[in-house]
C-alpha cells in the first residue's frame, strides 16, 4: 500500500512536471562510455564516443525479451540545455536513433524492419539529490511502435569526496502502456567509483535490474 | 658551531618552502555545476590535455579546481575559462597564485 502511494506521489510528479531524467548521455570532450542495462523487459548495450560535452554518438543493441525483438541502431545524443548552479547541475537531452531491428514473435519469422526512435531526458542533481525522467518513442517500420517513460529519484545516505565510492539509494518508476506489466517499479542502490558505475534492483515482478556502465 | 647549524637549519627550511610552491604558479577557478566525480573527471581529463598543465585536483566541497602550471607555462583566464566551458561547466571565479 505504502508503494503504492509512493508511485502514485513520484509518477504524479513526472506528468506534471517533467524535470527528471536517467543518466549522463553524453561524456566529456573525447570520451568514451560503455554501457549495459538489463531490465525484466531487455538487455541492452550502449557505446558511444562524446566529440564534444554537447553530443554523443554511438551504437545501441537492444533485445526485447518478450517481443523478441531485436534492434541496432545509430544512436545521437544531444544535450540542449544545461543549467549549472554552485550546488547543483540540471541537463536536458534529446536521444534519437536509427537502425534496423527484426522480430520473432508470432508472425514475425525473423522480420526485419527499419527502426527509428526519439525521446527525451532530463535530471537535476546536487550532492545528495538526484531526480530524472525520459521517455521515447520506438517504430520498426511493419513490425511494431511503443512509448515507455521512466523516472527516477535518488538519494544519497552520505558525501564522498572525488576518488570515494559513491553510493545512492534509487526509485525508479517505469511505465509501458502496452506491456503486460504497464508499471515496473524498482527500488535499486548505485555505487559509482573511478570509471565505474553499477546499478543493483529488483522490481515489484521479482526481476532483477542490473546496470554497468564504464567511462574513459 | 651552533651559527653554522642555524644556517643549515634556515637554508633547509627556504628549500623545503621553495619545493612545496609550483614553480609553473598555480591557479584557482570556482566553478558552477561540480556536483559528482563524472564533473571532476571531465575537467581533469580537460586539463589534463593542456601542455601548460602539471597537474589538477578537484575539491568537490568548495566546488573549486586547483590547477599547477608547468614552469615557463601561463594559462590566461580567458583559456581557463573556455576550457572549463568546453567541459561542460561554468566559471564562477578565478584567481592566480603560487
Amino acid at each position: 500500500m505504502r508503494l503504492l502511494l509512493l508511485f502514485q506521489v513520484v509518477f504524479g510528479l513526472v506528468l506534471v512536471n517533467p524535470s527528471f531524467g536517467i543518466a549522463r548521455p553524453v561524456s566529456y570532450p573525447g570520451g568514451w562510455t560503455l554501457m549495459t542495462m538489463n531490465d525484466g523487459d531487455k538487455n541492452s548495450v550502449h557505446a558511444h564516443y562524446s566529440p564534444s560535452a554537447k553530443t554523443s554518438i554511438g551504437y545501441k543493441f537492444e533485445y526485447w525479451r518478450d517481443k523478441e525483438l531485436t534492434l541496432h541502431a545509430l544512436q545521437i545524443n544531444r544535450l540542449m540545455k544545461r543549467w549549472n548552479r554552485t550546488e547543483s547541475q540540471g541537463n536536458f537531452y534529446i536521444k534519437s536513433g536509427v537502425g534496423v531491428a527484426y522480430s520473432d514473435l508470432g508472425v514475425f519469422d525473423n522480420e526485419t524492419g527499419a527502426s527509428a526512435f526519439t525521446g527525451i531526458a532530463v535530471d537535476w542533481e546536487d550532492r545528495r539529490r538526484f531526480i530524472s525522467y525520459e521517455n521515447r518513442f520506438t517504430d520498426i517500420d511493419g513490425i511494431d511502435d511503443f512509448f515507455q517513460q521512466s523516472a527516477r529519484i535518488g538519494w544519497a545516505p552520505y558525501q564522498g569526496d572525488y576518488g570515494d565510492l559513491h553510493t545512492w539509494l534509487m526509485l525508479q518508476i517505469e511505465h509501458m502502456p502496452e506491456a503486460n506489466e504497464e508499471h515496473t517499479v524498482t527500488p535499486l542502490v548505485r555505487f559509482f567509483k573511478d570509471v565505474h558505475l553499477l546499478e543493483l534492483g529488483v522490481n515489484n515482478h521479482n526481476k532483477i535490474l542490473f546496470n554497468y556502465i564504464f567511462r574513459y | 658551531m651552533n651559527k653554522i647549524l642555524s644556517t643549515v637549519a634556515i637554508l633547509i627550511a627556504l628549500s623545503t618552502t621553495a619545493h612545496s610552491a609550483h614553480p609553473g604558479g598555480t591557479i584557482y577557478a570556482g566553478v558552477n555545476g561540480l556536483v559528482c566525480d563524472f564533473c571532476a573527471r571531465a575537467l581533469e581529463k580537460t586539463f589534463g590535455k593542456e601542455e601548460a598543465v602539471e597537474s589538477i585536483n578537484v575539491d568537490l566541497d568548495e566546488k573549486t579546481i586547483i590547477v599547477h602550471l608547468n614552469e615557463g607555462h601561463t594559462l590566461d583566464s580567458k583559456i581557463v575559462t573556455q576550457l572549463i566551458t568546453d567541459a561542460g561547466y561554468d566559471v564562477r571565479n578565478i584567481s592566480y597564485g603560487e
